[in-house]
C-alpha cells in the first residue's frame, strides 16, 4: 500500500518538475533574442563573430531542440557552462549553495528560539499587557519591508555605530575579505542578514505558539494533571508545550521547502554570495543556462522535500496513505 | 565603448595640450596620500577643487607590506587579456599583466614591458618595440618576444580562429604581421596607416606561451588558467577567486618596476553604489568609485578622502534616424533635432543630478581630448523660445492637446529608451520629458535591461530615442558611433547617421599620423556635428574614487581609472596591515 | 460546517406578547457581521484601508485642490525640501511634491494591489471549485499544474517575468498573480471537498440539482469566508511584494510613481534627506498592518473555530 502511495507522489513530483522546467523555459526563450549574452559592449566584434558565439551557444536552435538537449544534459548532471564567465554552472550552484543553507537555517533557528518564548509567554500572560506588545509586535513584523528592515540596521549597526567608535557589525559578505574566516568572523557578519530574515518566521511562529499552547492548555488532559496535583510548571512544559510544538514543528517543515530561495532580497541586500543572488544578478544578464539551472535545482529541492515529507507522514500517520 | 557603469581605457600617444597642467599635478602628486584635481577648464568647465582635507602632506616614508581592499560593481569573468571584454575582468588583468604599453593618468604612453615607445617607420606601417632586458614572469621563466607574438596571434591569427577573442575584428583587419627578430625586439606591421594602433592596441596584457603556448585554441577558450592563472608579469599575481566574493592578488616579486610595496590586493564584488558608500564609511573597503549621489555622505564620514578629475565619458541621447522608423519621420529635420536640445535647461541638472559633479557637454568630443573643441560652430545655451521658434518654423504647430504636430497630423510623441538601474539616467529621462512637454514635445521614458538596450541599439534598432553614457580611449576617433559604416546592424551607429562630411573627416583622421592634420580635421567633424546634432551630448562626466585615509599614493586619473594602473606598484598603507 | 441560505427561526417567548417585537432571524452571515462589527481594532483598519483606497481613486482631486502639485513636475531647484509650505511633506531629489507623489503612487500600489487579488481569486477559486467538485482526472490535472506554479519559488518567477514583459501596473498584478492564485485554489479545493460529503449536497444533487447551481449557491458560499480572508491578508502580502520587486528594480519603473519605488529610490539618498524614507515607508508599514489585522479580524468573526481564543 505505502508502496503505491509513493510511486504516485514520485510520479507527480517527476511531473511537476518537468512542468517547472517547461514553463520556465517557455518564458526564457522569449528572451533569446538577438542579445549574445556576455558579450559586452565592443565596437571590434564582428557580425561574423557574433553569429559564431550565437552558435556556439546554442541560441540559434529551435525551442524544442534547446529544451530537449538541456534536459537531457541535466539529467545526466551536466548543468552546461554559463553563458556569462564560461564556468560550470553546477559549480557555481554548489559553491553558492552552502551559503544561502548557513543563512536560512540560522535565520530559522533563531526563528524557533525566539518565537517560542514569545508564543509561550503571550498564552501564560493571555489578555496582558506583554501579551498585546507581544501581539503588536508580531503582527508589525510581517508588515515591514525586508529591504528596508535590512538597510536601516546597516545603517545604525553598522555605519553609525562606526562612526561614533562603537563596536559595529559588517555590512555585508559572509567573512571578511582579509584576516577573517574564523568563526567568530561569520557569526558577526551572519547576525543581521539573519536577523532580518527569521523576522518573517518569527511574527508567524510566535502567534502559532501562542493559539497551539493556548488550545493545548484548555484540554481535559491538562485539567486532569492540575487536579492531579502536578506543579504548574510541569504542567505547563511538560505537557502543554510538548504537545503545542507539535502542530508548530509542522508548519516550520512546511517552510524548509522555501529555505533556498526565500533569502534572495536579504541576499541582495548584504552583498551575501547565495543562491538567490546568483539567479538575480545572471538573469538581469540574459544568463540563461545559470539561471534555468539554478531554478531547476532550487525545484528539485523543494519537490524531493516535499516528497520526503509526504512520505514520511504517510508512514506515520497510516490515515494519510489511503486518501 | 559604451559603458554600464564603467570605464574602458586605451592608450595613445602625447598631447601637449596637458603637459602644463599636469606638471601642476605632479607636484600635488610628490605630495603623497590620495591628493585631489582640479579640472582644467577650457573656459566651459567648472573649476572642481576636492582637497583631500586632513590628508597627510608632510614626506612620509612609504612602507612596505600590508593589503588593500577594493570595492566594484561587477565580478570578474576571465582573467584571459585576449578573452576579457567586461572593464572589471580588464582591471584585475592590468593588475597582473603588463601590455607593452601603459598608460599615464594624462593618457601619454609610456613603455611598461617595452622599454619606451616603438619607433614608428616614415610609412606609419611599422613600430618596433624594444622589451626591458631581464624580463621575468613570477615564476622565474624569461618573457621574452616570443610571449608577446603568441598573445597577438590568439586573435590575429588564423590558426587560433576558434579563440573567442573579442578583439579579433580590429586585430585582424589593422595587423599584417607580428614578428621577433631577436628575443628582445617586437615588429609590428598594420595594414594600413591606424593612428589609434598604439593606444588600441598596445596595452594588452601579454600571457604566458610557456603556459598556454602548448593549447589548442578551443582549449584556451576553456583553460584553466582563465579562472586561476599560474604565472603573472605585473605588479600582483593571482592568489585565489571566490566567484560572486572577491580576487586576491598577492605581491609578484619578479616584477619589472620592482617589487610593490602592498603585500596583498583584494577585489570585493558589491551589488549597488549605496554598498560600495557605506562600506567605504566603515573601512570595510579601502578604495571604491563613488557615485555622485553619495558623494556628500561619503565625504561627511571623514574617514575617506575623494578624488574627482574629469573622465572622457560622457552622457548622451540619440535620435533614430531610420527614415522607416517613427524616429526617422519625426528627426529628419535638423531644426527638430536642434530645438529639442535648446529646450534642455542642463545646468540645472548639474546640481540637481549629479551634486555638482558633471558639466554641461559642449561637443562632441570629450573634454580631456586633446582634439577637444569648445566652442564648436553651435553651442547651445537654454532657450526655451528659441526651442519654440524653431519647431513652429520646421512645420510642427501646438495642437489642442498642447502636443505639436506636422501638417500631416504626426504628433511629436516618442519613447526614450535607457537601462534601469542607473540613477543618473532615470533622472536625465525624467527632466528631459518636463522640459520637452513644456514646449509641445510628448515624451515617454521607458526603462529596460540593459542588454536589451544594448540589443536595440545594436541590432534591432527598436526605438524612437535612447540615452546612455559612452567612454572614449586617448584617441579622439568617434568612428564607432557616428561613421556610416557602423550604421548597418552590429555596428554601434543606432542612430542611423550618415553624413559623407562626417565620414571624410573620420577617415582622413585616422590614416594620417599628423596630430595637427587630425586636429583640424576633429575640429571639423565636431562643427558639423554640433549643427546636425544627430547625438546630442548632455553632460560630461567626472571620475570620483574614494580612498581611505589609510591608503597613499593612490593616483587616480583621467585615464588612470580601471585597467591602466602603473601607480598601483607604489601604493602603501600607512599602518602597514 | 454552515447551514447554506438556510435560516434559522428563533421563536422567542416574547414574540407572541410583543407582536412586532421578534429578534430578526439570524443566519450566519448576520452573526459573523455583527462578530466584526464589535471588533473595534478590525472596523478601524478596514476603514483606513477603505479610506486609503478612496483617496488613491480620487488622486486628482487632491493634487488639484488639496496639494496643488502635478506628481510628476520637477522643480529642480527646490529639491530634498523638509515637510513644510507649500510642499507638506517635503520634495524628493528632484523637486516633485512627496505627498501628491504618494496619493498617486497609492493608485498604483493599491491598485496593483488589489487586481492581483482579484484575478488570484477568481482564477483560484474556479479551479479550486471545478477541481473539488467534479474530482477524478480534472482534479489531478488541474492540480498537478497547482504544484507546479507552487514549486517553482515564487522570487524567481516573479524576476524572469518582470525581465520579459515589461512591468505596468497590470501586468505587474498578472505576474503576482499568477504565482498567487495556485494557493487559493488549493485552498478553496480542500472546502469544497470538506463540504461535499454533507448531506445537505447530496440531497440537493438527489433532486436533481444541476451542477453549475449548485456550485454556486451552495459551495461558493461555504468558500465565501475563506476567500475574504485570503484577500484581506493578500493585499498586506502583495504591497510588500510589489515594494520587493521595486527594490530589485523589477517592479514599476520611475518615473512612475509606487509607494515601492519611492521606498527604494529614497534609499540611495538618505544622507540629503532622511524624510523621502519616512513617508512612504510609514505608509507600506501602517497599510501593510492594517491590511494584517482586518484579515485576522474576518478571520475570528467569520469562524470562531478558527480563533485563537
Amino acid at each position: 500500500m505505502i508502496v503505491k502511495f509513493i510511486a504516485r507522489r514520485l510520479l507527480a513530483s517527476v511531473i511537476v518538475v518537468l512542468g517547472v522546467t517547461a514553463v520556465t523555459l517557455t518564458l526564457m526563450d522569449r528572451t533569446r533574442g538577438a542579445y549574445v549574452p556576455g558579450i559586452d559592449l565592443n565596437p571590434a566584434l564582428r557580425p561574423e563573430d557574433i553569429a559564431r558565439l550565437r552558435a556556439d551557444l546554442g541560441l540559434d536552435q529551435p525551442f524544442y531542440q534547446w529544451y530537449v538537449t538541456w534536459l537531457w544534459n541535466v539529467l545526466h548532471g551536466d548543468f552546461g557552462r554559463s553563458m556569462i564567465d564560461g564556468s560550470p554552472v553546477l559549480t557555481h550552484i554548489l559553491e553558492r549553495l552552502p551559503n544561502t543553507l548557513e543563512l536560512t537555517l540560522t535565520a530559522v533557528v533563531l526563528g524557533i528560539l525566539i518565537s517560542i518564548p514569545l508564543g509561550v509567554i503571550g498564552a501564560l500572560r493571555r489578555g496582558s499587557k506583554t501579551d498585546h506588545a507581544l501581539t503588536v509586535f508580531s503582527v508589525a513584523g510581517f508588515a515591514v519591508p525586508q529591504f528596508w528592515l535590512g538597510l536601516m540596521l546597516i545603517l545604525v549597526f553598522s555605519v553609525t555605530f562606526e562612526h561614533y567608535g562603537w563596536p559595529w557589525l559588517p555590512s555585508g559578505g559572509v567573512t571578511s575579505p582579509f584576516g577573517g574566516g574564523d568563526i567568530g568572523d561569520r557569526l558577526l557578519h551572519l547576525i543581521m542578514p539573519a536577523t532580518v530574515l527569521s523576522f518573517f518566521y518569527l511574527s508567524l511562529w510566535s502567534r502559532f505558539t501562542r493559539s497551539s499552547m493556548l488550545e493545548v492548555l484548555s484540554q481535559d488532559y491538562i485539567r486532569t494533571a492540575r487536579a492531579k496535583g502536578m506543579s504548574e510548571r510541569r504542567v505547563v512544559y511538560l505537557h502543554g508545550l510538548r504537545n503545542a510544538l507539535i502542530p508548530l514543528v509542522t508548519l516550520i517543515g512546511l517552510e524548509l521547502p522555501g529555505l533556498v530561495s526565500g533569502g534572495l532580497i536579504v541576499e541582495v541586500v548584504f552583498s551575501w554570495p547565495g543562491l538567490g543572488r546568483l539567479a538575480f544578478e545572471r538573469a538581469l544578464q540574459y544568463d540563461y543556462t545559470t539561471v534555468m539551472g539554478v531554478v531547476f535545482f532550487v525545484t528539485l529541492l523543494v519537490v524531493a522535500g516535499n516528497l520526503l515529507a509526504d512520505v514520511l507522514y504517510a508512514v506515520l500517520d497510516p490515515r494519510i496513505r489511503y486518501s | 565603448m559604451i559603458r554600464d557603469e564603467e570605464a574602458e581605457d586605451k592608450g595613445f600617444e602625447q598631447f601637449e595640450r596637458f603637459l602644463e597642467d599636469w606638471s601642476r599635478r605632479d607636484f600635488l602628486r610628490r605630495m603623497g596620500g590620495a591628493a585631489a584635481w582640479t579640472a582644467f577648464s577650457g573656459g566651459v568647465l567648472e573649476f572642481l577643487d576636492a582637497c583631500a582635507g586632513g590628508n597627510t602632506t608632510t614626506s612620509v616614508t612609504a612602507k612596505k607590506g600590508g593589503h588593500i581592499v577594493e570595492g566594484a560593481f561587477s565580478d570578474v569573468r576571465t582573467f584571459n587579456s585576449m578573452l576579457s571584454s567586461d572593464t572589471a575582468s580588464n582591471q584585475v588583468i592590468g593588475l597582473m599583466f603588463d601590455g607593452l604599453l601603459n598608460s599615464k593618468k594624462n593618457g601619454d604612453l609610456v613603455g611598461a614591458l617595452a622599454q619606451d615607445l616603438p619607433k614608428t617607420s616614415t610609412d606609419g606601417l611599422t613600430y618596433t618595440f624594444k622589451l626591458r632586458p631581464n624580463l621575468k614572469w613570477s615564476d622565474g621563466q624569461p618573457l621574452t618576444a616570443d610571449d608577446v607574438i603568441f598573445t597577438y596571434q590568439l586573435a590575429y591569427d588564423p590558426k587560433y580562429a576558434d579563440v573567442a577573442s573579442p578583439r579579433r575584428g580590429d586585430l585582424s583587419k589593422y595587423i599584417a604581421s607580428v614578428t621577433a627578430p631577436d628575443p628582445q625586439t617586437v615588429v609590428v606591421t598594420t595594414t594600413q596607416v591606424f593612428a589609434p594602433f598604439l593606444a588600441t592596441h598596445g596595452q594588452y596584457g601579454i600571457l604566458p606561451k610557456h603556459v598556454l603556448g602548448s593549447l589548442s585554441a578551443k582549449e584556451i577558450n576553456t583553460a584553466d588558467f582563465n579562472k586561476a592563472p599560474t604565472v603573472a608579469n605585473g605588479a600582483f599575481k593571482f592568489v585565489s577567486w571566490q566567484s560572486g566574493q572577491q580576487v586576491t592578488l598577492v605581491r609578484n616579486d619578479n616584477y619589472w618596476a620592482g617589487p610593490a610595496l602592498l603585500d596583498q590586493y583584494i577585489y570585493k564584488v558589491l551589488p549597488d553604489s549605496t554598498t560600495v558608500a557605506n562600506q567605504l564609511k566603515t573601512g570595510e573597503i579601502d578604495i571604491g568609485p563613488v557615485d555622485p549621489a553619495q558623494y556628500d555622505s561619503v565625504k561627511a564620514s571623514g574617514n575617506v578622502a575623494i578624488t574627482e578629475f574629469p573622465v572622457a565619458i560622457f552622457d548622451f541621447y540619440a535620435y533614430n534616424l531610420d527614415p522607416t522608423k517613427l524616429g526617422g519621420k519625426l528627426f529628419a529635420q535638423k531644426e527638430v533635432r536642434q530645438a529639442l536640445v535648446y529646450a534642455l535647461d542642463r545646468q540645472s541638472w548639474v546640481n540637481a543630478i549629479y551634486f555638482g559633479h558633471a558639466s554641461v557637454a559642449t561637443s562632441v568630443e570629450p573634454p580631456t581630448s586633446w582634439a577637444f573643441k569648445a566652442k564648436p560652430q553651435v553651442v547651445y545655451n537654454f532657450d526655451k523660445a528659441k526651442a519654440n521658434s524653431l519647431l513652429d518654423a520646421a512645420g510642427w504647430a501646438k495642437g489642442s492637446d498642447g502636443i505639436r504636430a506636422n501638417k500631416d497630423g504626426l504628433k511629436l510623441q516618442f519613447e526614450m529608451h535607457t537601462n534601469a538601474g542607473n540613477k543618473q539616467r532615470e533622472s536625465l529621462l525624467t527632466v528631459m520629458q518636463q522640459s520637452w512637454k513644456d514646449i509641445g514635445v510628448d515624451a515617454t521614458p521607458k526603462l529596460i535591461q540593459f542588454p536589451q538596450l544594448v540589443t536595440e541599439i545594436v541590432s534591432t534598432r527598436a526605438f524612437d530615442m535612447f540615452l546612455v553614457g559612452f567612454s572614449w580611449t586617448q584617441d579622439p576617433d568617434e568612428a564607432p558611433l557616428f561613421h556610416s559604416r557602423n550604421a548597418a546592424p552590429g555596428g554601434f551607429n543606432g542612430a542611423d547617421f550618415k553624413n559623407a562630411d562626417v565620414d571624410a573627416a573620420l577617415d582622413g583622421a585616422l590614416v594620417t599620423l599628423d596630430k595637427n592634420k587630425r586636429k583640424q580635421l576633429y575640429y571639423q567633424f565636431q562643427d558639423i556635428m554640433s549643427d546636425q546634432v544627430p547625438a546630442p551630448i548632455l553632460m560630461f562626466n567626472v571620475g570620483l574614487w574614494g580612498t581611505s585615509k589609510r591608503v597613499m599614493a593612490a593616483d587616480f586619473g583621467t585615464y588612470n581609472q580601471f585597467q591602466q594602473r602603473p601607480w598601483m606598484k607604489d601604493v602603501w598603507v600607512s599602518d602597514g596591515k | 460546517m454552515i447551514d447554506p441560505g438556510g435560516i434559522t427561526q428563533l421563536d422567542l417567548p416574547g414574540a407572541a406578547i410583543e407582536g412586532e417585537a421578534r429578534r430578526p432571524a439570524q443566519s450566519y452571515w448576520n452573526e459573523s457581521w455583527e462578530r466584526l462589527r464589535a471588533n473595534r481594532i478590525g472596523v478601524f483598519c478596514g476603514a483606513l484601508i477603505l479610506i486609503l483606497a478612496l483617496i488613491a481613486i480620487a488622486a486628482p482631486v487632491f493634487s488639484q485642490f488639496v496639494t496643488h502639485f502635478d506628481p510628476a513636475r520637477q522643480h529642480l531647484s527646490d529639491n530634498f525640501r523638509s515637510p513644510g509650505h507649500p510642499y507638506l511633506l517635503g520634495t524628493d531629489e528632484l523637486g516633485r511634491d512627496t505627498l501628491t507623489r504618494l496619493i498617486y503612487g497609492g493608485r498604483v500600489t493599491l491598485g496593483v494591489a488589489f487586481l492581483t487579488v482579484a484575478l488570484s481569486l477568481t482564477l483560484g477559486t474556479t479551479v479550486g471549485l471545478v477541481a473539488g467538485y467534479y474530482g477524478g482526472w480534472p482534479d489531478d490535472i488541474l492540480m498537478r499544474v497547482v504544484d507546479v506554479f507552487l514549486a517553482i519559488p515564487a522570487i524567481f518567477l516573479f524576476i524572469l517575468m518582470s525581465i520579459l514583459f515589461r512591468p505596468n501596473a497590470i501586468t505587474l498584478a498578472a505576474i503576482i498573480a499568477s504565482v498567487g492564485w495556485g494557493g487559493v485554489a488549493r485552498l478553496v479545493r480542500g472546502e469544497v471537498l470538506s463540504v461535499k460529503q454533507r448531506d445537505f449536497i447530496l440531497a440537493t444533487r438527489s433532486i436533481g440539482a444541476r451542477d453549475l447551481r449548485l456550485i454556486f449557491r451552495h459551495l461558493l458560499p461555504n468558500v465565501l469566508p475563506v476567500l475574504i480572508v485570503a484577500a484581506s491578508l493578500g493585499v498586506g502580502q502583495i504591497i510588500l511584494i510589489e515594494a520587493a520587486l521595486d527594490f530589485l528594480g523589477l517592479g514599476i519603473q520611475p518615473p512612475t510613481a509606487s509607494w515601492g519605488n519611492m521606498l527604494t529610490n529614497a534609499e540611495s539618498y538618505f544622507f540629503h534627506s532622511g524624510w523621502l524614507v519616512v513617508f512612504p515607508g510609514v505608509t507600506i508599514f501602517v497599510t501593510v498592518l492594517a491590511s494584517n489585522l482586518f484579515g485576522n479580524a474576518v478571520r475570528d468573526a467569520f469562524d470562531p473555530r478558527l480563533k485563537a481564543h
